[in-house]
């Protein structure tokens, strides 16, 4: 120990015996927990509080949201009116199943055949198996906005353009996605898949009942975080369809964003943009671990 | 001889049972094959084409490229994208660190407000940009807080060439500074608590633990923040085409790469021209990136 060091502890000492002493000292160290509070509490509502209008601005009378001076929460309050006006006003009932539609068939098609492909890169020693692992990571750094002409010049090939077979194969799998079953199938013990053989299971069986249950909690997260980029993905959707019957929710809420219409309704513009955000608000608060545990490996945000 | 022979057996029985393994990431190999491979080599060569969909694409060599150099709106886009990207990297990178920091400490309330602040990550781009059109109303909620130090009742943040692009980072930085806080939360949360133990115990003072112990232990995640954010703001496309007016103005002070992609391929059908500007920010986000990793390496060497 060197002789800093014994002098750092020797004060730390002191001052832990002098805390216990004197009351005074007891709430000057309590103190900064309340200063911590108090910046968290400015940043937090500094960041949540469009949030917040969105959400209160959806209660507004359409004459109320733009106001000067500010209406900060909403004077003349209009009950569910806006939710209802939102469905007459734009379509809001099909892009709801479209983007549900199209998450729904990302999410699962995605999680399957990442288990599958990861579990398959993890246990197995086939020809070519290093090369075909790194083709598929090097996919990963693709940038998608260097994809979209030629991924769109072939989907025109396809003759998929405005179509759902358009809007959704092109999403359907992930690179990431295969990346993160690999490191999680990795765990898997050996035994238990041996086991299986002994009794005779062919291999997909043993994928299906052992391997894809045991993936359960990477699904979880990787499920979550797919539905977060699907829901929100925008430019996709919005070059691969033209008709208003395929436009998804981002894509159909367009018609919000721009001056040039001729009567905007910002009430109701932000009571669909509460709705938007709904389902993605209710899986956070039911699946917050399996979420942020998704976003933090993948390094996706929509 | 004969466990030689056994093994021989059961090798094959092996390399058959092996092959399961091909079969099992086939699918998704294929997929990125059509998806994903064959697009990108194609979208080299569409760049070296004339091609509206209409016609077969025809052989122009490096026309397309040439043509570029010359295009006042292209070479404008580079300069808006590089502000853009600026503004959207260094200034996220600090204050994401800092939020993390903060969210670090144990306090009371921690969990709701780390909620609360999360939650500019939940929506869509599109609809950010719908509720920012209405916070940047000329005589709207900002002007309104910012009253009492600019003195002014309207400010004209998203019609002003000048502001436009500086709201445009604003919005953007809002809506992904709590993500890079997260992943920095999980890159603090990974250092051992010993570490910080042992530095008070050798008399730090929280400070110099910081600078000392953690940030040189968040390097990867230093680098990680920086380079993702680096290479998600040079596509920036959604905002500028939703709030930007006339998508992309005023006088295209707004229009990026990633519009200008979108604007010669979808609004013009000039495949050819938009390919070639893909190529050409393709190159770009290489070649930062890779300045990026090398330079984060080259540290991390002089330091063992």
């Amino acid at each position: 120990m060197t002789e800093r060091t014994q002098v750092a502890l020797s004060k730390f000492d002191a001052s832990v015996a002098k805390a216990g002493v004197q009351p005074g000292l007891l709430l000057r160290k309590r103190l900064p927990g309340f200063l911590w509070f108090l910046v968290a509490l400015l940043i937090a509502i500094t960041f949540a509080f469009p949030i917040y209008f969105m959400v209160s601005s959806s209660f507004k009378a359409e004459t109320e949201v733009l106001a000067t001076p500010v209406h900060w929460y909403p004077y003349e309050f209009q009950g569910l009116l806006n939710y209802q006006r939102a469905f007459e006003v734009v379509p809001l009932a099909r892009f709801f199943f479209n983007s549900a539609f199209m998450a729904t068939v990302d999410v699962i098609v995605t999680v399957f055949f990442s288990a599958l492909a990861g579990y398959g890169f993890a246990k197995f020693r086939f020809r070519g198996r290093r090369l075909l692992f790194a083709f598929i990571m090097s996919m990963i750094a693709v940038p998608f906005q260097i994809l979209v002409v030629p991924l769109f010049i072939q989907v025109h090939s396809f003759g998929w353009v405005d179509s759902y077979a358009g809007l959704i194969i092109p999403g359907i799998m992930n690179a990431f996605g295969i990346f993160m079953m690999r490191q999680f199938a990795y765990g898997i013990p050996d035994e238990l898949l041996d086991a299986a053989r002994i009794d005779g299971a062919g291999e997909f069986l043993i994928f299906r009942r052992i391997v894809f249950p045991l993936l359960a909690p990477a699904s979880a997260s990787l499920a979550v975080i797919i539905f977060l980029f699907s829901w929100n993905n925008f430019l996709w959707p919005l070059i691969v369809t033209r008709s208003q019957d395929l436009a998804t929710i981002p894509v159909g809420m367009t018609v919000f964003t721009q001056p040039h219409s001729d009567q905007p309704r910002w009430a109701v513009a932000m009571a669909v943009s509460t709705l938007a955000t709904l389902p993605v608000a209710l899986l956070f608060v039911f699946f917050q671990r399996y979420f942020v545990q998704g976003l933090v490996m993948s390094g996706l945000k929509g | 001889m004969a466990s030689l022979r056994m093994s021989n057996v059961s090798q094959s029985f092996i390399a058959r049972r092996q092959r399961w393994g091909f079969y099992f990431v086939l699918p998704s190999v294929l997929f990125f094959v059509i998806f994903f491979l064959y697009p990108i080599l194609s979208g080299f060569y569409y760049s070296l084409t004339d091609f509206t969909l209409l016609r077969p694409p025809q052989w122009v060599g490096l026309q397309n490229y040439q043509d570029l150099l010359k295009d006042r709106l292209f070479i404008k886009s580079i300069g808006v994208t590089l502000q853009f990207v600026l503004g959207s990297t260094v200034p996220v990178w600090i204050i994401s660190l800092l939020a993390a920091v903060v969210f670090f400490q144990k306090f009371r309330g921690r969990e709701v407000l780390k909620l609360l602040f999360f939650t500019p990550v939940l929506p869509s781009l599109v609809v950010v940009a719908v509720v920012w059109r209405i916070l940047l109303h000329p005589s709207g909620v900002l002007t309104t807080l910012l009253r009492p130090f600019t003195g002014l009742g309207e400010i004209n943040w998203l019609n002003d060439p000048v502001l436009s692009p500086i709201s445009m980072i604003l919005i953007n930085d809002w809506s992904i500074i709590p993500f890079y806080m997260l992943i920095w939360l999980a890159g603090l949360t990974g250092i051992p608590e010993e570490l910080r133990d042992a530095a008070r115990v050798d008399g730090a003072n929280p400070l110099q633990s910081f600078l000392r112990i953690e940030l040189p232990l968040l390097r990867p995640t230093a680098v990680f923040v920086a380079t993702i954010s680096t290479i998600n703001a040079f596509q920036a496309f959604t905002l500028q085409y939703t709030i930007s007016p006339g998508r992309g103005g005023p006088i295209d002070v707004n229009t990026t790469m990633g519009l200008l992609i979108w604007k010669y391929g979808f609004q013009y059908y000039r495949m050819g021209d938009a390919a070639a500007v893909s190529v050409i920010l393709f190159a770009i986000i290489m070649l930062v990136t890779g300045f990026q990793l090398l330079f984060s390496r080259g540290e991390q060497y002089s330091l063992n």
